[in-house]
């Protein structure tokens, strides 16, 4: 367990270190999500015609842009693993005392890493634009946090599905191909409530959504009632996925 | 006594029909500098990826110090250094990041950590580069960091899979030289795999020869050249004809083994051409032969490799069928 957690520690600080060098992809990762507060959240806002629970429109999807950005993030960020096993560097990986699975598994929870300073950088341009966070850091951290966990599972999700692809090419069309179904039916956008059954059913199996609503609990809403029902759901699906992630992954590096 | 690497008729079937290794059979005393040709797709990475316990044997029995290779796969983890034939670095990183992940994951002790990173970074001649991005290091640069990455646990065996592949004749002399000072400095086992004839010749102690699945052969490098057969002699003569007087002469040394004459070129068939010939030179001195040219050939790797393996190292098999070979494995 001590080894597990080493080596999990030491692919973070992997990813890290990596961010010192180069943070341009932050950046370019940042103007999507941007210009969804920014454009799309006032103009729809204008409309009044999504039940927000009396709040702003721009300020409900909000958690669930960062979110959309930062499981962009984690998808891809799965995908490069997959990539490196044409390299070396994952062979050389598994010739190391530490356990195949903390690898699979650390490699995914760094793609957390990279999601919070993403969120990092989207928060203070949501704030000048005006959307109104609480103001608790105990809420704000924790919120980081559940998106750092929710992030590891994106990633393996990820992992899971480029490991049955057979050529790096047919994975570029993968990330939107697993996001944008996550996110359109998911409550990112617009409560679950206003859509078609069939995809409220889908919903409700949708990850996204409870990350979706514990961030927005804690970031904007201040309503936490179903925080533990969403925390429970994270934390299934983190597992599920862990899981799936490193067997399907032991299997293709055979 | 104990064997480094012990192999005992493995075999690894893929997908139920590509027989990567057939049947190998393979002991390597420890401190030994060991090489594993053949051609592409005739094994070595299948047998390397084996022994280093990222693929499990389809039979037989590998052990690797001692310990079984399905079973003690973790034990064996920690005392073994590899290096994978492509990149096995972060280039986003600098060298000193990388040997700096690589100790923690084994879990090096803090205070030691930056002390032994850079000896081995001083070892492999990269310590004024140890803060630049490996995306800016040379290749063989980037193999001496790999090394130096396998030095940190000073393993007893350390496995390369075609550690010079790639790399200028310069860049190859440097990583040799690397490599053969690590090896003496910690008396480890190395093993390594190549196609390169001249490298297994000039580096190890013993080389095997794998074709198809199977060792061929397997000893010494002089050893193996020997088995091909001796030396050759061959003299160009002065003149439009050989004398019969004079290779009568030839035939009558006792160094000599087999005269052969084709036109004005004698070939004189011995075991080691150079203590040979000042006996040669004075057959020739007292009979007043006099020749254009003398020429020595001494059997090389290839010729045992054309020995054991049938063909020349180059020629066998199209890439395309490497290629599928390699796809089928790779999945």
């Amino acid at each position: 367990m001590i080894d597990f957690m080493r080596n999990m520690l030491a692919m973070i600080e992997l990813e890290l270190r990596r961010l010192r060098h180069d943070r341009t992809e932050l950046y370019t990762r940042a103007v999507q999500p941007i210009l969804w507060i920014a454009i799309y959240g006032p103009i729809m806002s204008g409309v009044k015609a999504i039940p927000t629970g009396g709040i702003p429109y721009t300020d409900y999807i909000t958690p669930g842009v960062l979110i959309q950005s930062t499981t962009f993030v984690s998808i891809f960020f799965g995908l490069i693993m997959v990539w490196e096993r044409e390299s070396g560097i994952l062979k050389k990986l598994f010739v190391t005392p530490a356990s195949k699975y903390s690898t699979v598994i650390g490699r995914s929870m760094s793609s957390g890493v990279r999601a919070i300073f993403q969120v990092l950088i989207i928060v203070p341009v949501a704030l000048l634009i005006g959307v109104r966070f609480i103001p608790d850091i105990a809420y704000f951290i924790s919120a980081l946090l559940i998106i750092f966990f929710a992030s590891g599972g994106f990633a393996s999700i990820s992992i899971l599905v480029a490991s049955f692809m057979k050529t790096r090419e047919r994975f570029m069309g993968i990330g939107q191909a697993i996001i944008f179904p996550l996110f359109f039916a998911s409550n990112a956008l617009y409560p679950v409530k206003m859509m078609p059954p069939i995809l409220q059913y889908f919903a409700l199996f949708n990850p996204m959504s409870y990350v979706v609503d514990a961030v927005r609990g804690l970031m904007i809403s201040g309503d936490l009632t179903d925080l533990p029902i969403d925390l429970l759901a994270i934390a299934l699906f983190d597992a599920i996925m862990f899981v799936a992630a490193s067997v399907s992954f032991k299997r293709i590096i055979e | 006594m104990e064997f480094a690497i012990d192999v005992e008729n493995l075999t690894r079937v893929f997908e139920g029909k590509t027989r990567a290794l057939d049947g190998v059979n393979l002991r390597i005393e420890s401190g030994k500098i060991f090489a594993l040709i053949g051609p592409n797709g005739a094994g070595k990475t299948t047998l390397m990826r084996i022994l280093t316990t990222q693929i499990e044997p389809t039979s037989g029995e590998a052990h690797v110090l001692g310990l079984d290779v399905v079973k003690h796969g973790a034990e064996i983890r920690k005392l073994i250094g590899y290096i994978p034939q492509e990149m096995s670095v972060w280039t986003d990183i600098s060298g000193y990041e990388n040997l700096l992940i690589y100790a923690k994951i084994y879990d090096m002790a803090s205070r030691e950590r930056r002390r032994v990173i850079n000896d081995a970074l001083k070892d492999m001649g990269l310590i004024e580069f140890k803060d630049n991005l490996v995306r800016t290091y040379s290749g063989g640069m980037i193999r001496r960091l790999e090394i130096a990455c396998a030095m940190l646990i000073k393993p007893q065996i350390l496995f390369l899979d075609e550690p010079t592949i790639g790399l200028d004749p310069s860049a190859r002399n440097a990583v040799w030289e690397k490599l053969v000072s690590f090896k003496s400095e910690y008396s480890s086992t190395v093993f390594f795999n190549t196609h390169y004839m001249d490298e297994a010749d000039l580096y190890s102690d013993e080389i095997a020869i794998i074709n198809r699945g199977k060792i061929v052969t397997m000893g010494t490098a002089e050893a193996l050249k020997h088995c091909v057969g001796g030396e050759i002699i061959r003299l160009s003569m002065e003149g439009n004809s050989v004398s019969e007087d004079f290779l009568e002469k030839v035939r009558k040394l006792n160094v000599a083994n087999e005269v052969v004459v084709n036109d004005l070129e004698v070939d004189i068939g011995v075991g080691d051409a150079e203590t040979a010939l000042p006996q040669v030179m004075e057959v020739l001195r007292t009979g007043h032969v006099s020749v254009k040219k003398i020429s020595l050939t001494k059997p090389s790797l290839d010729d045992v490799f054309v020995k054991y393996a049938g063909t020349r190292l180059e020629s066998i098999g199209t890439i395309r069928e490497v290629k599928e070979v390699r796809d089928r494995i790779r999945r």
